[in-house]
Parts: structure tokens; sequence; C-alpha cells
């Protein structure tokens, strides 16, 4: 479980150094250092909150033992990609291992980047592993390879902003873009187990004309 | 207020028949959007219903792409859970659940707050979008 530290910006270190750790940001070559306050690659997005802290943990990759993050992000460095971040997920998430979101200059690029990662892949697996495959060709902005322990995502700029998944990711239950949305709360004649016959809109829209209580949708019933 | 009505059948809102769930998502089922887009969240007075499934079987499951007719316009969407219980060891759900796409793929929303299966993972398509802007996993 890792803990959402909520003051400011923590200091990065450079990924070759530690052997594990939470949140790994790398700045670009021409960003000197590791900056006090925003703690980014230029235009990496101004209000990433690095809260997240992680117990050391080994990049142990169980997929392949060739191709695993030590090896990932030097390439993606080497095919000037931007904002790589690279988020280490606990295993209480059973989701991947290493969430990596890149961006990239232009279209091309992230389809340059995404086809040569996959090369890569191809290039080091042996037969028992599964196929990989891009998906997002046909978009222009998001581009994303599930390589089983390590989800990659290769996104515009702009889209980056948009979905915020480092946000996501790192904060989890204290994401603001949660916090913003709606909460849906159950209606008062509420009761569990029966069977809803209609949907929220439906609902909302005309239980105020109606009067008599009604059977209202059943949501999730989130634990 | 709050009263619940024995005849189910009589004192409701337009709906001819309450059927279980038979079939999962098929057309003109009513489903629910999930996500947090302006689209899905904005009141209507008619809910959001399938009117086509891509599918060889007129019939979608988790996974499936659906065509979607919301405040009169047509979206693609990802079903994300249904009614109808599945396989053993998969995930049922209390309501339809969809999640708003675009043609390309990309979702609309930004987040989802419900509990996503983690079997669209195992699926063929591209589920890794819907799964990188989900929170819960069941």
């Amino acid at each position: 479980m890792w803990r959402a530290v909520s003051a400011g910006c923590r200091l990065l270190r450079p990924i070759s150094a530690t052997a594990g750790g939470a949140l790994r940001l790398e700045p670009l070559p021409r960003v000197a250092g590791a900056p006090r306050g925003g703690c980014a690659a230029a235009g990496g997005g101004g209000a990433k909150a690095l809260g997240a802290v992680a117990e050391r943990r080994q990049a142990a990759d169980t997929v392949l033992p060739k191709f695993n993050i030590d090896f990932v992000v030097p390439l993606l460095r080497q095919e000037n990609a931007k904002d790589i971040c690279v988020i280490q997920l606990p295993p209480e998430i059973k989701y991947c291992n290493y969430f990596i979101i890149v961006s990239g200059s232009s279209t091309r690029h992230l389809h340059a980047m995404a086809h040569y990662m996959l090369k890569m892949y191809k290039h080091h697996k042996e037969e028992s592993d599964p196929h990989t495959r891009i998906e997002g060709k046909e978009t222009d902005d998001w581009l994303c390879i599930d390589f089983g322990s390590i989800v990659m995502h290769f996104m515009l700029p702009e889209t980056r902003e948009a979905y915020e998944l480092e946000k996501l990711w790192t904060l989890g239950s204290y994401d603001d873009q949660l916090a913003q949305m709606t909460p849906q709360s159950l209606p008062e004649d509420f009761i569990f187990g029966l069977t809803p016959n209609s949907s929220d809109h439906l609902e909302t829209a005309l239980s105020g004309k109606r009067n008599e209580s009604a059977f209202t949708d059943l949501r999730d019933i989130q634990p | 207020q709050g009263l619940l009505r024995r005849s189910v059948s009589h004192s409701f809102l337009s709906f001819a028949s309450i059927t279980g769930a038979c079939r999962a998502i098929q057309k003109l089922t009513r489903v629910r959007v999930v996500d947090n887009s302006a689209l899905g969240n904005t009141p209507y007075h008619r809910p959001p219903k399938c009117i086509h499934v891509y599918n060889k079987t007129g019939v979608g499951k988790v996974g499936d792409t659906i065509l979607l007719a919301i405040k009169g316009e047509k979206k693609k969407a990802l079903i994300v859970g249904h009614k109808m219980p599945g396989p053993t060891m998969t995930p049922r759900f209390d309501s339809n659940n969809v999640v708003l796409i675009e043609d390309n793929g990309n979702p609309i929303g930004t987040r989802i707050k419900t509990p996503i299966p983690y079997i669209l993972r195992r699926r063929e398509g591209e589920f890794s979008k819907v799964l990188a802007i989900a929170c819960n996993f069941v």
C-alpha cells in the first residue's frame, strides 16, 4: 500500500541509482538537475503532485528476464521520449508492476516509439511469451502497449494533461478528478435486493413528476 | 414516502414488462454510463439506449463495443459489466455498465469510479485505455 505524501514535491533521483522506489520522473537533459519547484520535465504539467512513496523493491520483472524496466527506460531515452514517467504499482493492484507514461512530440513520433518498443520486445521474447499488440493505432494522440507486467502509454502532451493518469495512479483515491466527479448517492427509497427496472436518468427526471415511489436503479454496491 | 409497493408492475414508470436479465446487452437495452464524461452525466429525459451491437450475434457481453443513442446523438461505448451472469468466477453487476468511447477508441471520460472486471485484460481488444482510467478493479 503506498502512502500519499501530500507535501509538495519530492526530490528525484536518477533511475539508475536506485533499485526500486516509487515514482521516477526523468528530467529532460536541458532541465538542470532536480528542480526544487516543478519536479517535472519541462512541459510535464505543473500540478503533478508526486506524492506516492512505496517501499523499496527490487525491479524484478516476472514476465521476461531481459525485457524489464531497466531495459525499457534507456530505450525510451534513446528515442527522445519526453517526460518518461515510471510508476511502480504495489502488488495489491494486480494490474501490472510498472506503469509507464511517455510523451511524444508528434503523432509520428508516438507511432515510431510504439513500433520500436514492440520490435524490441519481439526480438527479446521467447516463444512461450504472449504476443503483444499496440492499441490505439487509429488514434493520433494515445497509443498503448500492454507487456504483461509493464504497461506503456504514449500520449501527446495535451492528451496527457487531459487525462492526468499519473495523478490517478499515484494518488489513488485522493485524486482530484475523482473528487470532482459528482458522487452518486442512493435515493431514499432504495432497497437492496430488488430487481431494478429503470436507469438513473429516467429516475432523476421522472421521480420529481411522480410522487409515488418507484424502484430505483440498483447501483453497484461499492465495498 | 419511500414506501415500497408490492404491486411492482403497476406503479412503474412506463415499462411494460419486467424481465430478468436473459441476454446481456442487445438493441434497445437501457444502459448506465459510468465514466465522468459530460455526455454521460447530464440528465436527459430518455435513458441512453443501445442501438447496435458490434458483434456477430446481436448480444453484447463484457468487452464488446456497442452503439449508444445518448441525448440525441450516437456514440460508441464499451460494455464493462452486465446484469446477466457470465462465466463462473467473473463478476456480475447490478446494472449494465458502459463506458463511452470515441470512434478511434479513446475514452471520452477521464475517470471511472465503478469497479471494472479484470477479464478485460485477457480479452482481445483495445481495453488498456479504459483500464488506465479506472480506479477499482474487480
